[in-house]
């Protein structure tokens, strides 16, 4: 996961002029988050979730943004962005189907799971289908072993599925107009 | 006197007093209409030193996955010195197969924060973070929503404990992890609430003594800290009535226990059940049996880093003892993972070493290089291309790696070396079958 080495040295900055941290936000964080911490370091976290929530992933204009608001240095951002998987420096389908592959759902039978998202989306887990829609990722035990084998699909869990259920579901996803990304 | 009646579970309808189904969050308000904060209103009227002092009578061992005495671990906190000091709840529940606190949470959070608020009275921490891992993202809703509730009812906040019945005041904040399993490791749940990479740390100097932005800090899990406020209410000679005495003459395993059941049970699920009860008596009766009639061929003990109980061990009494008496770290999170005769042990070897393999967070080279070259010995033995040389090069990478042989951090090692050692030396012949023979048949019949 974490130790992973980002080319960050030679990644190009995409820049707008549009901040990703409004005037609002901020003034939001200041009195909302960060009196919660004895350091203004200990609101990236929040600060984080909240920017991968609005726009699915967090952009580096937005990492240099949050480091000015919280006096850190970027690289600092960009230490702590890069070390958790659930934190994404590049956008992703807008739904992300996320198959539990640890030791019960996988002896519980996962890979009907997988193959069948494979099969229908012609992608691998990783990979995002050409049309922006869909991520396919693997994911470690979320904490729903009793009713295995799981999948969580962006932020909703999915439990005792088969692979026609879990069809059906990417389904209604492929259906269904989700609100465009921005601020919250 | 074994457990009789559901203890954490009395909100939460589980087997085999009540229906899963019938289960919903229980509010501010249900939770006070049936006895709730009752014993925070006793610990208020207690003095702080004496709340301690029988949570360490009680014995309660913490529920995280390594037992430590929780009363114990309290007193390792320094006298208050005015500064801030804190309480860190662990709910990052993180380790494959165990499931147990999201039940609390899901249904029964007020129960935790009683817990929560009890803890920080009798420890003197004034402030809370609830740390929930962040695939969790309904639990963090229904957990926010309970801290709301408390905030509103004075339980919380500047006014002190219980609408000012105490001047002590508590703050609790909910802090969400983002993916990373070693954030359930005490310090590296540290450096995510203060908002880096979640690094372990080295210890000493441990928590209690410079925990979160340097100040004393108590890590304890959801489970410990929902057990407090029964201990409270109803005293040290009930709660040490349940559960069972040591086997090995050590510390006792005192109390009622949250065991997460899952893989090829025929019910799987969490019971509430004594410390103790063998694993076979909690498949048969609670599960219903093995799933399908078939027969039993493993369990991982509690979470994959405890190792593995094999096919002769399926009375094993589940217990703080387990680790000495059966050839297993010990009993974790006591959420077994249950595994039928047909099986490939081989797979579920290779499925654990990449669990680590991708969580290991770097630092420690012997986890970092270890965990990758495991994963990839056991994929190859899988595959049908290893050699004999290579099983016992996985056992020898694995027993070097870990707290225990010394080279590491933090436990995410050792749970690694655990997990697969255990494995391999308990089902060696299925192992062996996979390999292939290192001396290849020439044609030559050879007379002696
Ligand atoms: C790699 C690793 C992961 C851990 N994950 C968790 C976890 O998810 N939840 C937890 O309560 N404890 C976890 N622990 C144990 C904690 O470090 C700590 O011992 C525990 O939270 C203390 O609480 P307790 O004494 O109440 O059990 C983990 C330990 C290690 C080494
Ligand atoms: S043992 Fe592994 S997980 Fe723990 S600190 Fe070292 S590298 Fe990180
Ligand atoms: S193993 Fe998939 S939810 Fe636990």
């Amino acid at each position: 996961m974490a130790w992973i080495a980002k080319p960050s040295g030679t990644a190009k900055i995409e820049r707008r002029d549009e901040p990703y941290l409004t005037a609002s936000m901020r003034e939001r964080f200041e009195r909302e988050l960060l009196p919660r911490y004895e350091t203004r370091q200990g609101a990236l976290l929040p600060i984080l979730h909240e920017i991968q929530h609005a726009w699915g992933h967090i952009p580096h204009q937005a990492m240099l943004e949050i480091a000015a608001f919280l006096g850190l240095r970027p690289a600092d951002v960009l230490d702590t962005v890069t070390f958790y998987e659930e934190f994404t420096t590049r956008p992703r389908g807008e739904c992300v189907i996320g198959v539990c592959q640890s030791i019960a759902c996988e002896v519980c039978g996962h890979q009907e799971l997988l193959d069948r998202i494979r099969q229908k989306l012609g992608i691998e887990p990783g990979e995002t289908t050409d049309d922006g829609k869909f991520t396919l990722i693997t994911m470690e035990c979320l904490g729903s072993c009793d009713t295995a084998p799981v999948a969580l699909v962006n932020e909703t869990l999915h439990e005792g599925l088969t692979a026609e259920r879990l069809e059906q579901i990417v389904d209604e996803a492929a259906r269904s107009e989700r609100a465009p990304h921005g601020p919250c | 006197m074994p457990v009789t009646e559901p203890v954490l579970t009395r909100r939460i309808p589980t087997h085999p007093w009540g229906d899963p189904a019938k289960r919903r969050t229980i509010s501010y308000d249900d939770f006070v209409a049936t006895g709730g904060y009752k014993a925070l209103e006793k610990a208020l009227a207690t003095e702080p030193a004496k709340i301690v002092e029988m949570v360490k009578e009680s014995q309660l061992r913490g529920r995280g996955g390594a037992g430590f005495p929780c009363g114990l671990k309290w007193t390792f906190l320094p006298p208050p010195d005015g500064g801030r000091r804190y309480l860190a709840v662990n709910c990052d529940e993180a380790e494959p197969g165990t499931f147990k606190d999201r039940l609390l949470v899901d249904f029964d959070p007020h129960l935790v924060l009683e817990g929560i608020a009890i803890a920080c009275y009798a420890c003197r921490l004034d402030t809370a973070y609830f740390f929930i891992r962040g695939e969790y993202h309904h639990q963090a809703k229904v957990f926010q929503r309970a801290i709301d509730e408390a905030y509103a009812a004075g339980i919380f906040g500047p006014g002190g404990l219980l609408k000012g019945r105490s001047d002590f005041a508590v703050d609790i904040h909910l802090h969400r992890g983002a993916g990373a399993y070693i954030c359930g490791e005490e310090t590296g749940l540290l450096e995510a609430v203060e908002g880096k990479r979640g690094w372990p740390r080295i210890k000493p100097p441990f928590p209690a003594v410079k925990g979160l932005f340097g100040r004393p800090t108590i890590v304890n899990n959801v489970e410990t800290l929902a057990a407090v406020g029964p201990i409270v209410e109803r005293g040290v000679t009930w709660w040490t009535g349940m559960g069972c005495e040591s086997r090995v003459g050590g510390a006792p395993s005192y109390g009622p226990k949250l065991m997460g059941v899952s893989g090829h049970v025929a019910r799987p699920g969490v019971y509430e059940v004594d410390l103790g009860i063998p694993l076979r008596r909690l498949v048969e009766e609670h599960c219903l049996g093995m799933r399908r009639g078939r027969r039993f061929k493993g369990a991982i003990a509690g979470g994959v880093s405890m190792g593995i109980l094999g096919p002769d061990q399926f009375d094993a009494p589940m217990d703080f003892d387990i680790g000495r008496t059966h050839d297993v770290m010990g009993l974790g999170t006591a959420c077994p993972t249950v595994f039928d005769e047909e099986t490939d042990m081989v797979a579920v070897a290779r499925n654990i070493a990449r669990f680590f393999k991708n969580e290991s967070c770097g630092q420690c080279t012997p986890c970092r290089e270890g965990a990758g070259w495991l994963f990839k010995l056991l994929c190859r033995i899988e595959r049908g291309e290893a050699t004999s040389r290579d099983l016992d090069m996985a056992i020898e990478i694995a027993g070097s790696m870990g707290i225990i042989p010394g080279t590491t951090i933090c436990g995410l090692a050792d749970g690694n070396n655990w997990a697969v050692r255990t494995i391999i030396n308990k089902y060696r012949p299925e192992f062996e079958a996979r390999l292939k023979p290192r001396f290849v048949s020439i044609g030559v019949p050879v007379r002696a």
